[in-house]
């Protein structure tokens, strides 16, 4: 992939005042594809963000566009000549200019010739009618397709989201994901999308990176991360993750509650698996259901045994509290660690 | 950018640079250290006097208007301001002539009363009254601003916990606007201690006479930067109170967003008395003074062509000086949106008065006329040396409602104008200043409505015969012919005042006020 690169950040580094914000990253971008960066609040997410866009110098480490260096630790090209869109969290739409000056804000041309492709735009978003209208005036999700086209107008080599959806309403969001994720591929462009929310990451990306204190934890197909996490601070990043203790000798990886094969040398490991991925049904031995939730589509089932307790989701159970129950797990989507910071 | 930034905080800086150096010269007619004690001790007991009077009536006046209902309140919540639009030396010779001896108000009294009062004008009591009355706008307004914004949440709680209305406001309301107290009252004194005019009538020898007096008299501006340092260690002092204040305010309008306090509705007696106690302080800063003025300007006929061209020359000072601290106020603002450091230093200026400015300039200018004596012009020299005595004190009154303006502009949209192909200048052309056109209109006003009541830095820096109507006013009025200095004072008040009507009108319609010199 890192071939063909539209964008190749290597080796990044930055830090403030001593604290690393980013430590060693390394990620690449290609024209048609969409990158989703996932971490949490403070992973140094949005800095990797603010480093490729040009406003956060690099520390350490190279950033190219093709043969084209953008940025090392001793020279970095302005943004403005660095032809990369970014759309930002808030949007960030000039609030003294109407809808199509917005657009039309970083074109080149005569200013008839700018309007006319400001419209064009709008209207590849359905908000040509909306053309001579102010920002303010806009719902969310019309201000963030306005942003979007924006940045887009330009045909920059790659644009990045910062968190694009975090303004909008819960109930809006897959609306505005699927009309957004269009656009972007319509365009063709290299996207990077910065996001906290596994759930949107997991839906809109080709390629995942996730990203956890500075450190870029895991790179790959959505579901490769997902099924294989490398490790259980990348698992706990795409959902609620289930850690048991476990023994592994001769392959297989043993807990309290059951076990799975796994290609480990013997001793002492840890089990990750999912709460989906967890399936109890009555047994005369076995783990006792101390806590049933009703959570609508699924039913949450607590399980204790030897002191120790383990949740599992499930759409439809006939366990009641003081069941006793077996417990088998998806071995698809459970993985086995020999060090729990591993 | 940031050069820029730099650049303008050192052109604030110089002249205080300037006076720390002419006091270290020595000066031919050395001034002795009591001289200078005794002028600091009467500029210090009128900027008490001033502090007491106005921390009073501000409060007072504020707390009426904010949060009560009463006969012409909507009148009184901007009107209370408008003495700022009057020059403290005009209140200075209104009130002096109607509580004269042969006076109006004396010469009714004692047949009417059958007694007299034996008021001094000319006296320290009589300072604190005509700069309380010049200069209670800036507690008001201040005061006014921090009732208005205030969250109901503290009063409520107060009055869960047992306290009666009243009560509750003692203690809850009343503390959290100290810091605006503070602020405002540091305002009124700065004011204070650089007035020239107005004391210089009164015949009360502060601080600001001694450094004019110094120059003028001995011609030394070594003694005259002598007198002026305890202004500039003291203005230093008051502007550190001053921005501790603001912050303390700005904590509390973000705390208390949700809902304000609502005004209490006065009725019969008490509305009135709210209505009377307002429309006296009015009265007392701006209706008698200027009426007075009025009348008695009616009974000469003033000297056309003098008037005319001191008319002319106050305006293009007014228009040049705010163009050219907006200007300057604006670059810093940009340049420097995250070096505070920086922004504090350029704004040192504004609490030092108008004179100590002008003595700091005057070494600076000394240079430049040995280097190039021939090659420019006096004159040119000291009108430029004028604008930039106004621009780098009022560069900190321009640059706060910059600085407000500008904080519209998220630094998103500065990035994304970036991303989308614009560089730094561009940005700062087709995003920042369009968005702040409002405030740099707002900050163009403040300033130009302060040149026009300026008078010490105009008296020393102005060319030979180079009159502003507060120069002419100044003039006439130290020959006694008070009615002629009538017309340049109410001049100067009719070119300020539209001014001063639509910053106050803008700043209570909001109702989150900016402190400074509205």
């Amino acid at each position: 992939m890192s071939e063909h690169a539209t964008l190749l950040l290597s080796n990044a580094r930055r830090s403030y005042n001593g604290r690393v914000a980013v430590s060693d990253a390394s990620l690449s971008l290609s024209a048609g594809r969409i990158t989703a960066l996932l971490g949490p609040s403070g992973s140094g997410k949005s800095t990797i963000l603010r480093m490729i866009a040009g406003l956060e110098p690099l520390d350490d480490g190279t950033l190219h566009a093709g043969d084209a260096l953008l940025a090392d630790q001793h020279s970095s090209v302005p943004p403005e000549h660095r032809d990369i869109g970014l759309v930002f969290q808030d949007y960030a739409l000039f609030p003294h200019l109407t809808v199509a000056d917005n657009v039309a804000f970083g074109l080149k041309g005569s200013k008839k010739d700018r309007r006319a492709q400001a419209l064009e735009w709008l209207a590849h978003v359905k908000l040509a009618d909306r053309a001579d209208s102010w920002p303010h005036m806009l719902s969310g999700g019309e201000q963030q397709r306005v942003a979007l086209v924006r940045a887009l107008a330009r045909k920059p080599r790659a644009i990045l989201l910062d968190e694009p959806f975090s303004g909008l309403d819960r109930h809006l969001k897959s609306e505005v994901r699927r009309s957004l994720i269009d656009t972007l591929r319509a365009s063709g462009t290299a996207v990077l999308i910065v996001t906290h929310d596994a759930e949107e990451a997991l839906m809109m990306a080709d390629d995942l990176v996730l990203m956890d204190k500075g450190v870029i934890l895991q790179s790959g197909s959505p579901q490769d991360c997902y099924q294989h996490p490398s490790s259980i601070a990348a698992a706990r990043l795409l959902g609620e993750a289930e850690v048991l203790k476990a023994l592994i000798k001769d392959g297989i990886a043993t807990t309290v509650f059951g076990s799975v094969p796994c290609d480990l040398a013997d001793g002492e490991g840890w089990l990750m698996t999912r709460p989906e991925s967890i399936h109890a049904s009555p047994a005369c031995e076995g783990a006792k259901v101390t806590a049933i939730a009703f959570g609508g589509t699924f039913s949450e089932l607590t399980l204790e045994k030897d002191g120790q307790s383990l949740r599992l989701r499930t759409p439809f159970t006939a366990l009641k509290i003081g069941d006793v129950a077996s417990v088998r797990f998806d071995e698809a989507t459970t993985s086995v660690y020999a060090d729990v910071n591993g | 950018m940031h050069v820029l930034g730099w650049a303008a905080a050192v052109v604030a800086l110089l002249p205080l640079l300037g006076v720390v150096f002419a006091a270290l010269q020595p000066g031919r007619a050395d001034i002795a250290f009591k001289d200078i004690a005794r002028y600091a001790t009467t500029s210090g007991v009128v900027a008490l006097g001033v502090a007491i009077v106005t921390g009073v009536v501000g409060t007072l006046a504020a707390w009426l208007v904010a949060l009560h209902r009463f006969p012409m309140r909507g009148v009184f919540a901007w009107a209370l301001a408008l003495p700022l639009a009057v020059p403290a030396f005009a209140l200075a010779y209104s009130y002096s002539q109607i509580f004269d001896v042969g006076g109006l108000f004396r010469m009714w009294l004692r047949p009417a009363m059958g007694f007299d009062i034996p008021l001094q004008m000319r006296s320290i009591p009589g300072a604190i009254f005509v700069l309380s009355c010049a200069f209670y706008p800036y507690v008001f307004l201040a005061m006014r601003a921090a009732f208005v914004s205030q969250s109901v949440h503290p009063v409520e709680a107060a009055r869960m916990l047992g306290c009666s209305v009243g009560e509750a406001f003692r203690r809850t309301a009343l503390p959290l606007a100290r810091p605006a107290l503070a602020a405002g009252i540091a305002l009124a004194v700065m004011e204070t201690l650089a007035d020239y005019g107005a004391v210089q009538f009164l015949s009360v020898q502060t601080l600001t006479t001694g450094v004019v007096r110094a120059w003028s008299v001995y011609g030394s501006p070594a003694s005259a930067a002598r007198f002026a340092l305890p202004l500039l260690v003291t203005a230093a002092a008051l502007f550190a109170l001053e921005r501790w204040g603001r912050q303390g305010r700005r904590f509390e309008t973000t705390r208390g967003q949700q809902r304000t306090l609502e005004p209490v509705a006065l009725s019969g007696l008490k509305a009135w008395g709210a209505t009377l106690f307002c429309l006296l302080i009015l009265t007392l800063g701006l209706l008698l003074p200027v009426g007075y003025l009025l009348w008695r300007s009616l009974e000469v006929t003033p000297d056309w062509a003098r008037l005319w061209t001191a008319t002319g020359r106050t305006l293009s000072m007014g228009l040049i000086g705010a163009a050219a601290t907006v200007a300057l106020a604006t670059l810093l603002a940009l340049g420097a949106r995250h070096m505070p450091v920086v922004t504090r230093i350029a704004s040192l200026g504004y609490a030092t008065p108008g004179a100590v400015m002008a003595i700091g300039l005057l070494g600076p200018a000394t240079v430049l006329w040995t280097i190039a004596p021939s090659t420019i012009s006096g004159a040119g020299v000291s009108v430029a040396l004028l604008v930039y005595a106004y621009a780098a004190r009022l560069m900190a009154a321009a640059l706060e409602p910059i600085e407000a303006g500008l904080s519209k502009v998220t630094p998103a949209m500065g990035f994304a104008a970036r991303s989308l192909g614009h560089g730094e200048f561009s940005t700062a052309a087709r995003i920042q200043l369009p968005i702040a056109k409002g405030a740099l209109l707002t900050a163009g006003l403040i300033v130009f409505v302060d040149v026009l009541k300026e008078l010490p830095a105009t008296l020393i820096l102005r060319p030979f015969d180079f009159d502003t109507l507060a120069v002419l006013a100044s003039n006439y009025a130290l020959d006694e012919r008070l009615a002629q200095a009538g017309w340049p004072s109410l001049l100067i008040i009719g070119l300020a005042l539209p001014g001063v009507i639509w910053l106050t009108r803008q700043v209570t319609k909001t109702g989150r006020a900016r402190t400074t010199k509205e």
